[in-house]
């Protein structure tokens, strides 16, 4: 008896189930899922929740956002890179999709996804971090900190997201491009770091202009320059670093992504829904909200944008290297 | 004060409006459920209903997300008393002695004064929030890493009172649950330890999993195999209701974990979830009978389950007061103001007093229907107990599979939980306590991330430890606790293999009996 | 203790099992898979007592267990011995550990309803022996009933499987 429920039921899952999956019929007809890699709350989940609901309205068909989250995002890279290539699995991801290759190809492990495996679809939106400081700490501006860190090389603290993550990056290329050396304390998310610079643990921190504005406001914070190519619109005293002189731009931007495979009418379809859902007036107010400014790009120039910044980024990996081996 | 109650005026009557009060009930409720369900946390849940929350005002959005937060703390106690699954892991110090009082046809007491400390504890600390949110929250971010460092430490002292059996056993389940917490990519360095070519073991393996598996599956296999199988419980009114005794017994344990909760709960970081597990520890050391303790103790339930409660208060204080993003859940919550437009930042009670106010009203509101919503459910909940062990035990199976599969859609975590509830079965059936596992996969990188980044912030110098007062204190406070309890040795000659566990019973029977 | 010595005439097969205590065998397991940490701990760095690598705490935690590990073995000959563990919930055990590593193995598979629907059945008709109309009642109530309740009440996502089941 158990062995007779066994073996069908091995049969049925084993052979039988693959089959179901195969049916293919015009797109969509059925319920699209945008993997999200990280968790509720975060830059790319508030992006993608807007982004759903207006694509439903313009698709009449249900849009639905999953948290795939895990190894900073690398599960739900992976999830969606190993996908099934048929547009009902698509991925909002971050900056940091550039970066989690990079880093698998430096401790030489086998890596979870490569940026091959999937096709930009649309540039969603595109912050760029800021440099900020403590409000009872004696730099006021940018030179005064460079001039500092160069007299006490290692001892300013920053803190970031993470190793290797977005907010890491960031700083890099500021010290590499200025030539200093900071001390770097690696936190568990974005959350935990901007906690542990209101705390007065660390001296500076980069991040996203949203969620330290209100800070800025209340002077526990002092905004020294933004990373884009513009100021930041509701920061419009604060310098850029390349206004400073210093060649480091960074932005946390989202963009939309397909797995590699994909037929070429969905994508079409997939793009031409993207164009219209970014200019919905409820996406636009909901963007507006989080204080994200839209960026759209389709995916020929999104791909430009793409590459320019995943080799600025892996630049930014290989110069960092093996923390433990450069001490 | 006369300007708190008049705040606390406004805020009322935020929340006692219809919509915002229906939203409280609805939380609570969403809430219980969550938190009734094995796996699915406070955090599941509130992540989940976010993107419902988008649609509503500011402050329904809050109240709402609020009341499945401390609503899934009440209901997080059932499974643990009823069937030792630790519906999240804030109670899996509660599945010992709750599933003890289960065993012995006190589930009804067990659950009803779970109930009652969660209340009162509730309750008492949404004053402490009302009163002294700023003051408190500037404090609480003077929590560094060294001072994490230093708090965790004293947690892990906290295992030498958790269990009653031989101390090195205890002790090599913890450095295994510590070496299980190693698993995952280095956050100081970005290693991946341990993965065996696993992509979802990069952020370690999940505290929900191992609890849900070394607590809930192992009993189950442990249990549905017995030739006779656990009688049928047939509760009676009269003991759905604490005894005199019972009740005199739990008052200090809640109003201690009432305190402790709260200021372990203000502590930015994931600290809160040690405050049950501190808790337990303590009303086991100060118990004239320790050794009632893993028996059925209700001061074991009471305790812990105030500690938890009032720890989710604490964890509001930086969040509003400072608009700092201090744990998870603080987290999802600061996000879901922020899609309404609202920047949570140190000014958010003088610019938005209708929300401050109206989310304090709102939880004592809501705790109010929390104790009316399962008190009754008391009665209900011990019916389960009717199902024949049978039917019950694939039931909860199923609960055990869905709630670990849900928290991240993920398979790997449900495979853990096999595995943990393999493991636990066998350390069971060898005599070891799992309870030390769980705290040490808790525990351990929380305590290597603060370390590491307390010797990154001082390039390596030990000092930074003493330089700090929080930390020096807490160390001090720990050393003290060591040597308090090595004390007996020199003074009472207690023979030092009793201490260690190592002594056979027979051999203590000799001892005790000259 | 009742240690078995009948005079002191001991069979060699008898000698070994009144050694074999439940503590030494478990310390002695723990000591292995310490030394097996600590094995796979050697591509890591370990770092310096001033910069921890990160294979620092694993090896210190390893060691500790080791430690831990000796220390039961070693003073657990006055144990209770293996043989007195009685394993009758073992078959039990071993058919719903089974049944859970196939559910999982289904999960995404067959979905979520399908996958619990056949666990239940299987759990319920082959290992608890109850009747047909029971199980299936029993089985279908529940995998659809607690679907209902997550997937479409709660919004968890749950796997589907062939058909949208």
């Amino acid at each position: 008896m158990n062995r007779l429920i066994i073996v069908t039921f091995s049969l049925y899952v084993f052979l039988v189930a693959p089959l179901h999956a195969r049916a293919q019929e015009a797109f969509p007809n059925r319920p699209i899922t945008i993997a999200v890699p990280f968790p509720p709350g975060g830059v790319a989940d508030l992006t993608a929740r807007p982004v759903a609901a207006a694509m439903e309205r313009v698709l009449k068909n249900p849009v639905i956002v999953v948290n795939k989250t895990g190894a900073a995002g690398a599960v739900g890279m992976s999830y969606v890179a190993n996908s099934k290539p048929d547009g009902y699995t698509l991925l909002m991801a971050l900056s940091s999709i550039s970066i989690i290759p990079e880093a698998d190809k430096l401790f030489d492990r086998q890596p979870a996804y490569t940026m091959d495996q999937l096709v930009p679809l649309a540039l969603i939106s595109a912050d760029p971090t800021v440099l900020v400081v403590r409000g009872d700490s004696p730099w006021k501006s940018v030179k005064e900190l460079v001039a500092d860190a160069k007299k006490r090389a290692g001892e300013i603290s920053y803190s970031s997201s993470g190793i290797y993550g977005t907010l890491h990056m960031a700083m890099e290329m500021f010290s590499h491009a200025a030539g200093i050396k900071l001390k770097h304390v690696p936190y568990g998310g974005a959350g935990p770091a901007l906690t542990a610079i209101l705390g007065g643990h660390v001296d500076a921190l980069a991040s996203g202009p949203a969620v330290v504005i209100p800070h800025i406001k209340a002077n526990k914070l002092r905004p020294l320059a933004g990373w884009g190519a513009k100021r930041v619109a509701s920061l419009p005293e604060v310098a850029t670093f390349k206004e400073l002189g210093y060649d480091a731009e960074f932005y946390i931007w989202a963009g939309m992504f397909a797995p590699r495979g994909t037929p070429e009418p969905v994508l079409k379809k997939l793009r031409d829904v993207i164009r219209q859902t970014v200019q919905e007036p409820d996406f636009k107010d909901a963007m507006t909200k989080l204080e994200t400014p839209i960026a759209y790009l389709d995916a020929p120039d999104f791909q430009k944008f793409w590459d320019k910044d995943a080799k600025m980024l892996t630049d930014a990996v290989k110069r960092i290297g093996r923390i433990e081996e450069k001490k | 004060m006369l300007e708190t109650l008049q705040n606390l005026y406004l805020g009322f009557s935020v929340a006692l409006s219809p919509a915002a009060f229906l939203y409280a009930v609805v939380g609570c409720v969403i809430g219980t459920i969550v938190g009734v369900l094995p796996g699915i946390g406070p955090l599941a849940g509130i992540s989940l209903l976010l993107p419902a929350s988008f649609g509503m005002d500011a402050t329904s959005a809050i109240i709402l997300l609020a009341g499945i937060y401390y609503g899934a703390m009440y209901g997080g106690s059932t499974t643990s008393i009823l069937m030792r699954i630790p519906g999240e892991a804030a109670s899996v110090m509660t599945c010992i002695d709750g599933y003890e009082m289960t065993r012995k046809g006190r589930a009804g007491p067990a659950l009803a004064i779970a109930a009652v400390g969660s209340y009162i504890a509730g309750t008492v600390s949404v004053v402490g929030l009302m009163l002294l949110a700023p003051p408190l929250a500037a404090f609480a971010l003077r929590f560094g890493p060294p001072e994490y460092t230093a708090l965790l430490l004293l947690g892990l002292l906290v295992l030498a009172y958790m269990t009653g059996g031989s101390i090195s056993k205890s002790l090599a389940m913890a450095a295994l649950g510590l070496l299980l917490g190693m698993i995952g990519i280095d956050p100081m360095t970005g290693f991946f330890r341990f993965h065996y070519g696993i992509v979802e073991l990069g952020d370690g393996i999940g505290v929900v999993p191992v609890a849900v598996g070394l607590f809930g599956l192992s009993e189950i296999l442990l249990t549905a195999g017995q030739e006779t199988p656990p009688k049928v419980m047939q509760p009676r009114l009269a003991d759905l209701l604490p005894s005199r005794e019972e009740w005199r017994d739990s008052t200090w344990p809640i109003a201690r974990g009432t305190v402790l909760g709260f200021l372990i709960g203000i502590i930015p970081g994931s600290a809160h979830i040690i405050a049950s597990f501190v808790s337990y520890a303590v009303e086991r050391r100060v118990s004239k009978h320790p050794e009632r303790f893993g028996q059925g103790a209700i001061e074991g339930v009471a305790g812990p389950e105030s500690a938890n409660n009032s720890a989710t208060s604490g964890a509001f204080v930086p969040m509003l007061a400072l608009g700092v993003p201090s744990g998870p859940i603080p987290a999802v919550m600061l996000a879901a103001l922020m899609v309404h437009g609202i920047s949570p930042g140190p000014l958010l009670i003088q610019q938005q007093p209708e929300l401050f106010w109206g989310f304090i009203a709102s939880m004592y509101i809501g705790n109010v229907v929390l104790l009316i919503l399962n008190l009754p459910l008391v009665g209900l909940f011990v019916n389960i107990l009717r199902v024949p062990y049978p039917l019950l035990y694939p039931a909860i199976l199923v609960f055990c599979v869905l709630g670990v599969y849900a928290v991240n859609s993920s398979v790997v975590d449900v495979w853990i939980m096999i595995v943990m509830g393999a493991l636990g079965y066998l350390l069971r059936k060898f005599d070891f306590e799992t309870a030390p596992i769980v705290l040490g996969v808790v525990l351990a990188p929380m305590l290597e991330m603060s370390f590491r980044q307390s010797l990154a912030m001082s390039s390596g110098n030990y000092a930074i430890f003493i330089h700090r007062p929080i930390a020096v204190f807490m160390l001090g406070a720990g050393l003290f606790l060591v040597l308090l309890s090595l004390l007996p040795i020199f003074t009472r000659r207690v023979n030092w293999r009793r201490l260690l566990g190592l002594a056979t019973n027979s051999d203590l029977e000799k001892e005790d009996n000259r | 203790m009742t240690s078995v010595r009948f005079g002191n005439k001991l069979t060699p097969m008898s000698k070994l099992s009144a050694m074999l205590t439940t503590d030494r065998i478990s310390g002695t397991a723990l000591a292995l898979f310490a030394l097996g940490v600590i094995w796979e701990s050697r591509r890591l760095p370990l770092g310096t007592f001033r910069v921890p690598g990160p294979a620092y705490m694993p090896v210190l935690l390893a060691l500790l267990l080791l430690i831990f590990g000796v220390l039961i073995a070693l003073t657990g000959g006055r144990a209770e011995r293996l043989a007195s563990i009685r394993w009758t919930e073992w078959p039990h055990a071993v058919a719903i550990l089974y049944i859970c590593i196939f559910s999982t193995l289904a999960l995404e598979r067959l979905g979520y309803r399908l996958t619990i629907l056949f666990g239940l059945v299987f759990l319920v008709k082959g290992v608890e022996k109850k009747g047909w109309l029971l199980t299936v009642l029993f089985a279908l109530a529940l995998s659809f009933g607690s679907f209902y309740l997550f997937y479409t009440l709660l919004r968890v996502p749950l796997p589907l499987g062939p058909w949208g089941i």
